[in-house]
């Protein structure tokens, strides 16, 4: 074993933040090597602030690290400072754990979280002395792994990576280190990588780029099929059943350093059925899988003692939904060995299920900041994005946090989805002005800040069919909002620069020929596209340009029912003329209920694996409108036409 | 009558309000990388786990109060850090510090709680004494006069540096170059510089001992490496001692009580 860090103490004085490269987090493993054993080092191709958090790599650090013969470390892509000292020292990419070299590692894993990474993930590759392209790497070199929500379009980076694994790591991330582990013990002969990956291409939710052919008819895709026969045409995803089976992380990471989500974080539950047709997680995690509250309240009370935080999320992609949120919230407040003294930061809020009660809870200790998240900014379009919130609803949310003591709020919007008219985007500042007028009854400070994102089409939703608007259309519909919001002091803009949505747009839907623009992009230096001051466009354009590739045709088309898209080997469980039904559904303004509370309607994501949801309660929670668009509080009906069930679903 | 000082008043320890913890701390290997407000962070979660009976401040997010001695730059070592925390003096039994929180039902003596912190802080932090004492008196920060610090000098000769030293001690100005904002001040250090001498030699280079002033201002080993050494860089730097003045004599704020525990700094 050999730790570089005698080489990188020297450089660290030189560099900003130091804390983020030395590792010592309360919950690392710094005595695991094991000769014998297989390494992954798990790698978040950000900084180490954005990355240390990630609840995903959290998990697989530990159930690899409880196994005999592997053992896990982290790595995080070194800030742009360490990077030119590392290059100039000749020091390569090393684990934060024991500083071991990268290359060391029998599989370097990287976590895909957001597209805009991917030079990144390149660039670590490189740092850690591989060849950044998988097809020439040596037998014996460290393989990559990928895998994330991103992973779902694995295509981009084929290239680059070695295996991707789709969906739930928990379980196969075990299968995996199985093989590898086989693979291990032979001393990884020459021919034997082939033969290694072959095999792994054989693991239900593994896939492997190189073990694939791909076939265009000019700019069009034709096919991905598998090169052998024993290899699936379509790639499963993983799902685990049940939540309760996995009480992870036990010993979250606790970092030296200020890292974003700085305090305990708690799942409550994986998958959304909400059906919002934008949004990728909610199509690619179902079913809803609850965690029982007994366990969610055991996590909280021994991770409070043992990390020493005194702030704890409770974290799922619709907290508000959680069977039973209030008692859990109540709980986690009343947990005697805080003293009353921990918030709880409930970080992703469905505006119909937000109740004065939940309010209420959640301020009797320091009140954390309020996310609201409406999305549009007219019930015509909610409609047609399937985010089934009435006006009232967000008010009453609103109002409900106003009335418990907050002052300030966020709500966050998307600009440029399917069939948005000007009058839509103009709702935004008409919503935002109602919210801090209500928020006026109650303080004087009151204000909310609205964030506006560029809508990008994501792989795997009924949206994936739709061209993205451009970007001059996109500056466009944010100062429309802006001008309408200028003159008022209590509300505060920001968006997300459109031009980092058109190249976040390239990498979302593309095929195996974006690699090369990935490529290219990363040798001229653009790294750290997530941040603004590294971002460029322009270097995007000229690698389009510069690989014989339309942007246009890639981020701005509408896609046609019979395209074969890029990612249609992969299957997230979901029947692709459901997506296209949902598709239609949208552009008429047809709603989809929330299938945990309503029967089945045969998307594909429980049938097609034998799994089913794990809700604790069969009736949704109090208030609002319950993603039904109708006011189930006073029995009044709101003109939302659901799809008749009858006409719904798969084959 | 003022209710809450007839209150406190009766308290068996007689020290009303006023009571605090007074620690001695390392700070050593890996976490000297780690900056001051994140090592605040790290014993308020420390002062948590253990259910010290710490106070906090007024206002809308309350946080711990804490309060620490001259702010340590980040990159550097230390044997001398100083850190008062106020307790709740209902806390305070016999001179034995009441848990509550995650340590309720502990009651420690001063020497139990050094050795339960020390438990609750990451490698590389060490509480080396700590004292219950009642408030008053100077802050800390405002207090020390000068610290002593121990650093090598990567890539130094230990001949020429030690001549260096004999010429910067010899005359009656030592000239420091400060950046600040857009201009370069230089300014003479002389008078803060009251010892400094070789002491030894590490892999890096030559070990150099230094006593530099905190007043008027901070006077840190890096602007001597400058001086000594020109191209040389500072390796590690190691804070050893803070002095304070009590009654004309100098001397530390605390001193180790016991012989170190020395935990593993790998």
């Amino acid at each position: 074993m050999t730790s570089l860090w005698p080489r990188l103490e020297p450089l660290l004085p030189r560099v900003e933040k130091p804390a983020r490269y030395i590792g010592c987090e309360d919950g690392a493993r710094t005595n695991i090597y094991k000769p014998e054993a297989t390494s992954w080092l798990l790698t978040y191709p950000d900084t180490y602030e954005i990355g240390l958090p990630n609840q995903g790599l959290q998990i697989l650090y530990e159930i690899l690290n409880e196994r005999p013969d592997a053992f896990a470390e982290r790595s995080y892509a070194p800030w742009t400072d360490l990077e030119a000292e590392m290059r100039r020292a000749r020091l390569p990419l090393f684990s934060v754990d024991t500083h071991r070299p990268a290359a060391e590692f029998d599989i370097i894993a990287f976590n895909l979280s957001a597209e805009l990474v991917y030079t990144n993930v390149v660039n670590c590759i490189d740092l850690a002395g591989l060849r950044v392209r998988a097809s020439e790497r040596a037998d014996s070199d460290s393989l990559i792994g990928a895998g994330g929500h991103c992973a779902y379009n694995p295509e981009p980076l084929a290239d680059f990576i070695d295996f991707f694994v789709m969906g739930d790591g928990e379980e196969v991330i075990s299968e995996i280190t199985d093989v590898v582990g086989e693979w291990r013990q032979t001393g990884k002969p020459s021919g034997s990588r082939d033969t290694v990956l072959h095999a792994m291409a054989r693991i239900p939710g593994v896939y492997v780029p190189s073990m694939y052919n791909v076939v265009y008819d000019g700019p069009k895709l034709v096919s991905v099929e598998p090169r052998h026969s024993d290899i699936p045409p379509t790639i499963q995803k993983r799902t685990i059943a049940d939540l309760a089976d996995w009480p992870y992380p036990r010993n979250q990471l606790v970092p030296l350093t200020e890292v974003v989500h700085d305090r305990l974080n708690v799942e409550v539950f994986r998958g959304c059925t909400r059906g919002c047709r934008f949004c990728q997680a909610g199509m690619i995690t179902r079913p809803v899988r609850e965690r029982p509250a007994s366990q969610i309240r055991e996590m909280v009370s021994k991770g409070l003692e043992r990390t020493g935080y005194d702030e704890v999320s409770l974290s799922s992609l619709s907290t508000a939904d959680f069977s039973g949120i209030e008692k859990v919230v109540a709980d986690t407040i009343d947990e005697p060995g805080t003293c009353g003294r921990v918030s709880v930061a409930l970080p992703s809020l469905r505006v119909d299920a937000f109740t004065v009660g939940v309010a209420a809870q959640v301020s009797r200790a320091r009140r954390t900041g309020l996310t609201f998240a409406p999305e549009a900014g007219s019930w015509r379009m909610r409609q047609i994005i399937n985010k089934l919130i009435t006006e009232d609803d967000l008010y009453g949310a609103v109002r409900s946090a106003y009335s418990q003591g907050w002052h300030r709020m966020k709500l966050y919007f998307l600009t440029g989805l399917p069939s948005e008219m000007d009058d839509d985007t103009l709702g935004i500042a008409d919503l935002a002005q109602n919210c801090v007028e209500i928020g006026a009854e109650y303080t004087k400070k009151a204000s909310v800040t609205v964030s506006l994102g560029g809508f990008v089409p994501k792989p795997h939703t009924p949206f994936q069919w739709f061209g993205q608007n451009e970007p001059e259309e996109l500056q466009r519909k944010v100062d429309l909002v802006r001008n309408k919001v200028r003159r008022n002091k209590r509300i505060q803009l920001k968006w997300h620069a459109p031009d980092a949505t058109t190249a976040e747009g390239i990498t979302s839907r593309g095929d195996r020929r974006i690699g090369r623009v990935i490529e290219h992009v990363w040798r001229r230096g653009g790294v750290f596209q997530e941040w603004s001051e590294h971002f460029d466009l322009s270097l995007w354009q000229e690698a389009m340009n510069a690989s014989g590739l339309s942007l246009d045709w890639y981020v701005h088309r509408h896609r046609e029912e019979d395209e074969v898209l890029p990612w249609d080997h992969i299957h997230a469980g979901l029947h692709k003329d459901f997506l296209w039904q949902d598709w239609q559904d949208a552009l008429a303004g047809y709603g989809l209920e929330d299938c945990r509370w309503t029967p089945c309607y045969d998307c594909g994501a429980c049938t097609e694996y034998g799994i089913e949801h794990v809700v604790a309660s069969p009736a949704p929670p109090n208030g609002g409108s319950q993603g039904t668009g109708q006011d189930l509080a006073t029995g009044h009906l709101v003109p939302v036409e659901l799809r008749p069930r009858a006409s719904i679903g798969g084959t | 009558m003022c209710l809450r000082w007839s209150t406190c008043s009766s308290h068996p320890n007689g020290w009303g309000t006023s009571v605090r913890l007074r620690l001695r701390f390392s700070k050593i290997g890996k976490v000297r990388f780690v900056g001051h407000r994140d090592v605040a962070r790290i014993i308020e979660r420390a002062l948590r786990r253990c259910g010290v009976p710490v106070t906090y401040s007024e206002g809308f997010s309350p946080r711990v109060r804490l309060s620490f001695g001259l702010a340590l730059p980040t990159c550097y070592e230390s044997d001398a850090e100083y850190l008062d925390i106020p307790l709740d003096p209902k806390s305070i039994v016999d001179g034995d510090v009441v848990c509550t929180g995650w340590g309720e039902g502990n009651t420690y003596s001063t020497e139990q709680l050094r050795m339960t912190l020390n438990e609750a802080l990451p490698k590389g932090f060490e509480v080396m004494a700590l004292v219950l004492e009642p408030k008053g008196g100077p802050s800390l920060q405002e207090s020390v006069v000068s610290c002593t610090w121990r650093f090598d000098m990567r890539g130094a000769e230990t001949d020429s540096v030690e001549k260096a030293i004999a010429a910067a001690l010899e005359s009656s100005t030592i000239e420091a170059e400060r950046k600040k904002k857009n201009e370069t001040l230089r300014e003479n250090i002389r008078d803060g510089v009251h010892d400094l001498r070789i002491d030894g030699t590490s892999e890096l280079g030559p070990m150099v001992v230094a006593e530099l002033a905190a007043k008027p201002r901070v006077i840190r080993p890096s602007e001597l490496v400058e001086i000594l050494a020109p191209g040389a860089e500072l390796g590690v730097a190691k804070r050893t001692h803070q002095w304070i003045e009590r009654e004309g004599e100098r001397c530390e704020p605390l001193t180790p009580t016991n012989s170190r525990t020395v935990k593993d700094l790998t």
